[in-house]
């Protein structure tokens, strides 16, 4: 059987997604609820790192959800599902980043716990925080580029598909924002 | 040192140089001191974009599955039965080449009788259901050397001199008539499903 990989970095049998695609695709409510399961971490990440809103990720990705239910019928398996259901996140946090001019909201950012002391946490807390203005400050197209590359860790070919824009154009807009987060993040980098 | 190998260097990390390039790029590293530093630079800002600490859902999962759950619209058609009309759909141009083809032969086949009724192999039944003309069903097959004047007088002609078959021109023309508005009507429905279609995915790009 192969096996494929899930968002949140989870294998799971390809034949199974398959089936549930295909379920949901005839009006199988509880079939795209296990998708939904499956897939929510993954959309949730990929809206809040463009929008940079905790809350706000959450419920764009709902939308994104939806938007996907209402358009399964026309889906074709020949693209991986998750990359379908990202574009539909990504176009939902563009939406988003529209209708919510200021979206950065220092307060929601969690740090996870460490066994470190409160000062090294405060470093940590405050890169984190910096790192997340950064890729907010990017231009939405090149954001999304980053985020699926860098956070989803998703193939060149796999972002062209996911946002229909050429390799080419993939790679220019990732040459793109890492010149522009070097800049704003080369304090930091060092001890990286 | 010729050239930088810089515009290369993050896809070279992402491990997505391939062939001539990849081997380029590797060589080049081994003598180009500021590349190394590059590539290490970039190295580090992926690190530190990797650390930056993803999303803590406030909404447990299953709450998350039913909030969506319920937000689902019902769907307007049931998908077997659309995907049913969707290949009726589409089989409707092959469903024309088939009678196309039917029309053709049953009309030749009809053509070679009328010519043979007409040379009067047929005796005397022959000449009830065919009386005679001087023009017979294939003078107006061939459409594509003649004049249309000429293949309507040919048909006028052929009607007149009477008969059970001197109708066949008539249905025959009528047929591909027919048939071509059909296919024309087919054309032109697909065209205007298509335009909502790409409407529709625009829209959905936001």
């Amino acid at each position: 059987m192969m096996e494929g990989t899930a968002s949140g970095g989870k294998s799971r049998p390809v034949e199974t997604e398959l089936e549930l695609i295909k379920q949901a695709q005839q009006g199988d409510r509880r079939a795209f609820g296990q998708l939904v399961r499956l897939h929510r971490e993954g959309a949730v990440n990929v809206v809040y790192r463009m929008c940079g809103d905790a809350e706000l990720a959450e419920e764009a990705a709902q939308e994104a959800f939806i938007r996907a239910w209402t358009n399964l019928p026309r889906y074709k398996p020949r693209s991986p599902f998750r990359n379908w259901l990202y574009r539909i996140a990504t176009n939902v946090a563009v939406d988003v980043l529209r209708s919510q001019k200021e979206t950065v909201d220092v307060e929601a950012v969690e740090v996870p716990d460490a066994e470190s002391g409160p000062e090294v946490l405060a470093e940590v807390r405050e890169r984190g925080e910096r790192v997340r203005q950064a890729v907010l400050a990017l231009p939405p197209a090149s954001r999304a580029v980053v985020v699926l590359r860098e956070y989803e860790d998703l193939s060149y070919k796999e972002i062209a598909d996911t946002l229909g824009i050429p390799i080419g154009t993939v790679m220019s807009r990732l040459n793109y924002a890492r010149t522009l987060l070097r800049q704003t993040l080369t304090p930091y980098m060092e001890g990286a | 040192m010729k050239e930088h190998a810089t515009q290369w260097l993050g896809t070279y990390l992402d491990g997505e140089l391939r062939g001539l390039r990849l081997r380029w790029v590797e060589g080049h590293l081994q003598e180009c001191a500021v590349c190394g530093s590059e590539l290490e630079a970039l190295a580090q800002l992926r690190t530190l974009l990797q650390e930056s600490p993803a999303i803590e859902a406030s909404t447990p999962p299953e709450q998350f599955v039913a909030q969506v759950a319920l937000r689902l619209p019902r769907r307007q058609e049931q998908p077997a039965a659309r995907r049913a009309l969707e290949l009726s759909w589409r089989m409707v141009p092959v469903g024309l080449l088939f009678t196309l083809a039917f029309v053709q032969t049953a009309f030749t086949i009809a053509g070679v009788l009328q010519m043979a009724l007409s040379m009067g192999l047929g005796g005397e039944v022959g000449a009830l259901i065919f009386p005679g003309a001087g023009v017979s069903l294939p003078d107006v097959f061939s459409l594509s050397q003649a004049s249309l004047a000429t293949a309507v007088g040919s048909v006028v002609e052929l009607i007149q001199a009477g008969g059970a078959l001197a109708w066949l021109p008539v249905l025959y023309l009528s047929s591909l008539v027919v048939i071509g508005l059909l296919y024309w009507s087919w054309l032109a429905s697909w065209w205007a499903r298509r335009r909502h279609q790409q409407l529709m995915a625009s829209n959905n790009r936001g």
